[in-house]
């Protein structure tokens, strides 16, 4: 049989590194994996203040304790937003307190299980 | 800092396919040592071989996981305020810390050449495996959790033992010390790749049923799309595999000039096999399609409406017609958030127009290199010459907003990664185009330069398989709905060239040979009736 010194696995590293060299310019946008199934306050609404409940519903299980919510106020301040523990699985619930009249943005970020990170924003008007 | 958080995400998609290739490379070698190798008594060089595999497939896994992890961490950290040590609390950095301290012990084992050694090899493959299901889509599952894992551990578990097996295969048919030796290899190989083979595809259908959920998932989702494409894939191994397995039957007649015949095949399987596991990996990074909603799916008139053939368009709009270039500074600004999209119906156009002159020229190509069979048409053999003619058209042509056409000078406008990629392709075109016209005309006589059009074929095709183009949703459907047509013709004339060029004159060859110029033509074809808009 032939007998030469090399090794098919090498080549296939080499290959391998080749061709995620050659996908990594190749632009592509992050399709989230954890959908947000609905939201509440939804999406360019218009809700009664001064408080506000939240709760989001995605599609997946939720890492709670590694996700985070920030809201933007009128003024452009940005304050973290405590979650609350006890929802059912997928879900993310917590309570804005003291808003006031003016455009608000809610953002969102979360650790689905199986390791995903997605982001998101809700707009909405408080009257 | 958001273009580098985009490519950090962008990143670990594709570490994600790099894990999953090297784990499926880690876990075939294992299985090939212990349910091939060894109970088939191959020699010390065989085994050696094995185990050298193995040991720089659990190298390359362990240097994937870091990376991923690295990358999976500085994400979730930006924009949020958890610290490195609130991450260590995740269960994707402890899944991946279990999956790469059994890779190192797998490494370790792989050296030690005792029994206890390689017995231990097994239950670590399988920890390794329980460690990739609970970072699966199946963990993330709000219900069916459990007979879901055990599903994708079957699918893990029947990759490795097919796929991922195959290149020990083709390493140890080269290395065997006798036919006697590699033909009990190949016969035990074979049936342990047929289990594989069933177990990764009763899954995997299994699996499919659920995460689709409705039969229009397959057109109307982009999950459904890659699925598409991992079932053709698929389909091209299997019909290979199956081609092998009669080969295998026969090797107790005539088994030398069939040995080599099985190799050659196993090159195009392995090929097609991770072009699979790419596939794959883009899956995982898209949303199972029962979770996509009613309002992010194509109708069938939609699909229609954008893919139904209308005639190419051969003129373009005058360049002052196009939405005027912001400058760049301002395109990075905007895009923190979403990606701009302020394209017109002239850029639209614009853009069909390049994409149709494209497809003219590929199926040109295609048609030359078919022609060229005919003996009477050898002029035809310098078909790559079209090529570069696509080269120069891409550079001119693709991107209006800079040089030649545009303001943005030529250097700067390198910070844009799109543009980094037309060019860079450009440039792989005309360097294709030099090599095949040599390799065509004889010029050439080295082997490898005879590879490097299937290579390069592969390789272009394997990043349409992970390219996307629009932010909304729909959008990026109907891109991919024609990239990926495209990607799995270019894989598919990839490795059939390569079966042409390696097989020995056989019906086989001669079948591949007319095989790859009617996949180039192909290409061209759905390039012709690429749109943008309805
Ligand atoms: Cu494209």
């Amino acid at each position: 049989m032939r007998r030469k010194t090399s090794i098919i696995a090498p080549r296939f590293v080499v290959a391998l590194i080749v061709a995620c060299g050659i996908a990594l310019i190749a632009p592509r946008a992050a399709l989230a994996h954890a959908i947000l199934v609905s939201s509440q306050p939804a999406a360019n609404s218009t809700v009664s203040g001064p408080d506000v409940a939240v709760l989001l519903k995605y599609s997946s299980r939720v890492d709670l304790e590694h996700s985070t919510l920030t809201l933007l106020d009128p003024d452009g301040k940005v304050e973290k937003i405590t979650i609350n523990s006890e929802t059912s699985p997928g879900s993310l619930s917590a309570k804005l307190t003291g808003l006031v009249k003016g455009g608000y943005v809610l953002r969102w970020q979360i650790l689905a299980m199986d390791g995903h990170i997605t982001r998101g924003t809700i707009p909405f008007l408080v009257k | 800092m958001i273009w580098f958080l985009k490519d950090i995400d962008l990143l670990t998609v594709l570490l994600r396919a790099a894990t999953l290739a090297f784990e499926a490379l880690l876990l075939g070698g294992v299985a090939y040592l212990l349910a091939v190798a060894l109970p088939a008594a191959a020699s010390q060089a065989v085994e050696d071989f094995c185990r050298r595999g193995i040991r720089m497939a659990a190298l390359a896994l362990v240097v994937g996981e870091v990376a991923l992890v690295t990358a999976s961490a500085a994400l979730l950290m930006s924009g949020s305020d958890l610290t490195l040590k609130d991450v260590t609390t995740t269960n994707f950095f402890r899944a991946y810390s279990v999956s790469i301290l059994c890779a190192i012990g797998l490494w370790i084992c792989a050296r030690l050449k005792s029994r206890p050694a390689t017995v231990a090899m097994l239950p670590l493959s399988l920890l390794v495996i329980a460690a990739m299901v609970s970072v699966s889509h199946a963990a993330a599952r709000i219900n069916y959790r459990v007979p879901l894992a055990i599903l994708t551990a079957a699918h893990h578990l029947g990759t490795a033992a097919w796929l991922g097996a195959m290149p020990y295969l083709w390493i140890s048919l080269g290395r065997a010390a006798n036919v006697d030796e590699a033909r009990r290899m190949s016969q035990r190989y074979s049936r342990m790749a047929l289990l594989g083979a069933a177990t990764l595809i009763s899954a995997g259908v299994a699996m499919a049923v659920f995460y689709m959920g409705t039969w229009n998932a397959v057109y109307t989702t982009t999950y459904g799309v890659m699925i598409v494409a991992k079932i053709y894939l698929v389909l091209a191994i299997a019909t290979l595999g199956a081609g092998n397995w009669w080969l295998v039957r026969r090797l107790a007649s005539d088994p030398k000039p069939l040995l080599a015949r099985l190799r050659r095949v196993a090159e195009a399987e392995i090929c097609l096999g991770f072009a699979a596991v790419l596939t794959a990996a883009s899956l995982t990074a898209q949303a199972p399609a029962v979770d996509v909603t009613a309002q992010d799916r194509l109708t069938s008139q939609e699909i229609y409406a954008r893919m139904h053939p209308v005639p190419p368009r051969m003129t373009s709009p005058p360049l002052a017609a196009l939405a005027p270039p912001i400058s760049l500074e301002a395109a990075v600004k905007a895009n923190e958030f979403a990606p701009v999209i302020n394209s017109d119906a002239n850029d639209n156009a614009w853009s069909e127009y390049n994409h149709h002159w494209a497809g003219l020229i590929v199926l040109v190509a295609g048609l030359l290199a078919l022609l060229s069979r005919h003996p009477t048409m050898r002029w035809a053999r310098f078909w790559p010459v079209t090529f570069a003619g696509l080269a120069v058209f891409i550079l001119l042509r693709a991107d209006p907003e800079n040089w030649p056409l545009g303001p943005r000078p030529f250097w700067q406008s390198f910070t844009a990664p799109e543009i980094v990629q037309h060019r860079f392709g450009a440039l792989l075109i005309v360097v294709f185009a030099v090599f095949e016209c040599a390799v065509q005309a004889g010029k050439l006589k080295a082997r490898w330069a005879s590879y490097v059009f299937p290579a390069m074929c592969v390789l272009g095709a394997a990043t349409l398989l992970t390219h996307e183009h629009a932010a909304k949703v729909k959008e990026a459907l109907l891109a991919e709905m024609s990239h990926t047509p495209i990607a799995l013709l270019g894989v598919s004339a990839g490795c059939t060239r390569w079966l042409e060029l390696r097989l020995p004159k056989s019906r086989m060859a001669t079948i591949a040979g007319y095989l790859w110029p009617l996949c180039l033509a192909l290409v061209g074809l759905i390039l012709l009736n690429y749109r943008e808009s309805a």
